[in-house]
C-alpha cells in the first residue's frame, strides 16, 4: 500500500498570486516530492514577435509579457536591437533607463515583501507596504504618464525627457519612501511572524545554489554573488552606486533582507542619477534593419533576463527567443521544496517571488 | 507593548489612504498618456501614423465621401479605435506636424457600451 499522498497547491490557491500548480508528495506533514507545471498563462508572445509585429513595435509587445518587470523586457529587447543597428545612445538616456530599471526593481520587491507578509498571516503589513508602493507607482506614472505600462523606451533612447522641477518632486518622495523602507528592516529582523518564524524554513545553501543554477535574490541570498549588474557594461550602474546585497543563511528570512537591502541600495541609485542627470538629448535616431543575432542579459527584479534575437535585414525578426529567472529558477524552487513542512509551503513559495507570466509568456 | 497601543489608536484618526471614487474624482496628471486626438484639417496624409502604430489603431480608410483637404489625393479617412491603442504616442513622435495634426490627450476613452445599456437595459 503506497504510504504518501499527493496534495495539490494550484492551478488557483489562496497564496499565489498567479496560476502555478505544484504537486506535493507528502509523508505525514514531510514533502518528499516535487511535481510542478508553470504554462497556464502562455499566450505565444515569442511567436506573435516574429509574425505578427515588425522589429520597432515589439518593444511594446514584450513590455505587456509582465507587468511587475515591463521596463526590464521592453529594455533588453531594446538593447539588443541598439546592439544589430550599432549605435550608440546618449548618456543622459542611459540615466534614464536606470532610474526606470531600478523604481521597477523597488514596486516588484515591495509587492514581493507584501505576499511575503500576507502569506504569514500579517495582513496589516501587506497593506502597509501595498499603500506604500503606491509612492514609487506615483513617480512612474510622473516619469512615463502611466502607472503599470511605462512604454518609456524606445530604439535609440527614451520616449520622455524630465525636467528639474519634477526631479526635485521624485527625491522627496524617494526619501519618504526610504524612511518606510528602514522600518519594514526593524519589522522584518525583529518581528516574530515575519523573521524568527522564517529562520531556517526554506533554506538553500551555497553550494546547491550553485548546482541548480538559482538566480537573482535567490541566489544572493544564499551567499552567491551573481548579479548582471556586475557584469556588463552597456549601462553605467557603478557610476551611479550599485552595490551586491548577499546574505549568508539563504532562508526565506535572508531572501526577505536581501530584497530588502536592495531596495535600499536602487533609491540610492535613483536619487544619484536624478542628482547627476547630464544635459543632452534623450533620443539618437539609429537607421537600418537588424542583420545577424545578438544575445543580451539584464538583472530583473528576479534575476537574470535573457534575450536572443535573430534578424535577417528585415523588418519581421526570425527568432526571438526570452529565458526568464523564474524559468531558471524552477530546479532550486522544487530542491528546496523539499525536506520541508507542507504547511510552510505557501510562505516558501512567496519568498522566490514567482513570476508565472514571464515563465510562459 | 505601549507604542503600538499608541499607534493604533493614532491611526483611528489618521485619513484613509484610499480615494473614494467617484464621489471623490481622481486627479489626472497634465502628461498622464490618453487618448491620441487629431485635426483633419491640419493633416498631410502621409500615413507615418499609420505605419508606426505598433498595434494598428489607425488606419486610413478610402471612402466615397472623402473628408474635404487638398492634401487627401486617395481619397482617404482617419480611423482610430481607442480600444485596439496602446497609447504609446509613436504615432505623435512619427507625424510631421505633432500638436497640430496629431497629439496625445489626458483624456480617458470611452466606456465601450452604448449610454442606455450600461445596467444592463438592451
Amino acid at each position: 500500500m503506497k504510504k504518501t499522498i499527493d496534495i495539490p497547491l494550484g492551478s488557483q490557491h489562496i497564496s499565489l498570486l498567479e496560476p502555478v500548480r505544484f504537486k506535493f508528495e507528502c509523508e505525514n506533514e514531510k514533502i518528499i516530492g516535487v511535481d510542478s507545471d508553470v504554462g497556464f498563462v502562455h499566450r505565444g508572445i515569442e511567436h506573435a514577435c516574429t509574425t505578427k509585429f515588425k522589429f520597432d513595435g515589439i518593444g511594446y509587445v514584450v513590455a505587456r509579457i509582465c507587468g511587475l518587470c515591463a521596463i526590464t523586457h521592453s529594455l533588453t529587447y531594446t538593447a539588443g536591437i541598439e546592439k544589430l543597428l550599432g549605435g550608440e545612445i546618449t548618456q543622459k538616456a542611459k540615466y534614464l533607463r536606470i532610474l526606470l530599471l531600478e523604481l521597477d526593481r523597488i514596486h516588484s520587491h515591495m509587492l514581493c515583501l507584501s505576499h511575503t507578509c500576507e502569506n504569514a498571516g500579517f495582513e496589516a503589513m501587506f497593506m502597509r507596504i501595498m499603500g506604500d508602493r503606491e509612492i514609487i507607482m506615483e513617480i512612474q506614472e510622473l516619469l512615463t504618464g502611466n502607472r503599470v505600462q511605462f512604454d518609456f523606451i524606445s530604439i535609440g533612447g527614451v520616449n520622455r525627457d524630465l525636467d528639474a522641477s519634477r526631479a526635485k518632486e521624485i527625491i522627496i518622495k524617494l526619501e519618504i519612501v526610504k524612511q518606510k523602507v528602514l522600518g519594514y528592516i526593524d519589522v522584518f529582523t525583529n518581528n516574530w511572524s515575519l523573521s524568527l518564524k522564517f529562520q531556517g524554513v526554506g533554506a538553500l545553501s551555497l553550494d546547491e545554489a550553485y548546482r541548480f543554477n538559482a538566480i537573482g535574490p535567490l541566489a544572493r541570498a544564499s551567499g552567491l554573488n551573481i548579479d548582471v549588474r556586475n557584469e556588463i557594461d552597456y549601462l553605467p550602474f557603478f557610476e551611479l552606486g550599485f552595490v551586491m546585497q548577499t546574505h549568508t543563511d539563504g532562508d526565506i528570512n535572508a531572501r526577505n533582507l536581501v530584497r530588502l537591502n536592495e531596495i535600499l541600495n536602487s533609491l540610492e541609485m535613483c536619487n544619484n542619477t536624478l542628482e547627476g542627470l547630464p544635459e543632452g538629448d534623450i533620443f539618437t535616431k539609429l537607421k537600418g534593419k537588424p542583420k545577424g543575432e545578438v544575445l543580451v542579459r539584464l538583472e530583473a527584479p528576479r534575476g537574470e533576463l535573457m534575450y536572443y534575437i535573430k534578424g535577417g535585414g528585415k523588418s519581421m525578426l526570425e527568432r526571438v527567443r526570452i529565458k526568464t529567472p523564474t524559468f531558471s529558477s524552477i530546479p532550486a524552487f522544487s530542491h528546496i521544496f523539499v525536506g520541508e513542512n507542507y504547511a510552510d509551503a505557501p510562505a516558501i513559495l512567496a519568498s522566490f517571488d514567482p513570476c508565472l507570466a514571464c515563465t510562459a509568456k | 507593548m505601549f507604542n503600538s497601543f499608541f499607534k493604533a489608536f493614532t491611526n483611528l484618526f489618521k485619513k484613509p489612504q484610499t480615494i473614494k471614487y467617484p464621489a471623490t474624482p481622481i486627479e489626472k496628471d497634465k502628461d498622464f498618456r490618453g487618448l491620441i486626438e487629431y485635426e483633419q484639417e491640419e493633416c498631410i496624409y502621409c500615413l507615418k501614423c499609420e505605419k508606426a502604430c505598433p498595434p494598428g489603431a489607425i488606419l486610413f480608410v478610402s471612402v466615397e465621401n472623402p473628408p474635404n483637404n487638398e492634401k487627401n489625393k486617395k481619397g482617404l479617412k482617419y480611423h482610430y479605435n481607442p480600444y485596439l491603442c496602446i497609447y504609446c504616442s509613436e504615432c505623435v513622435r512619427a507625424c510631421p506636424k505633432p500638436n497640430e495634426a496629431l497629439w496625445q490627450s489626458n483624456k480617458k476613452p470611452p466606456i465601450g457600451v452604448k449610454e442606455d445599456e450600461v445596467n444592463g437595459v438592451l
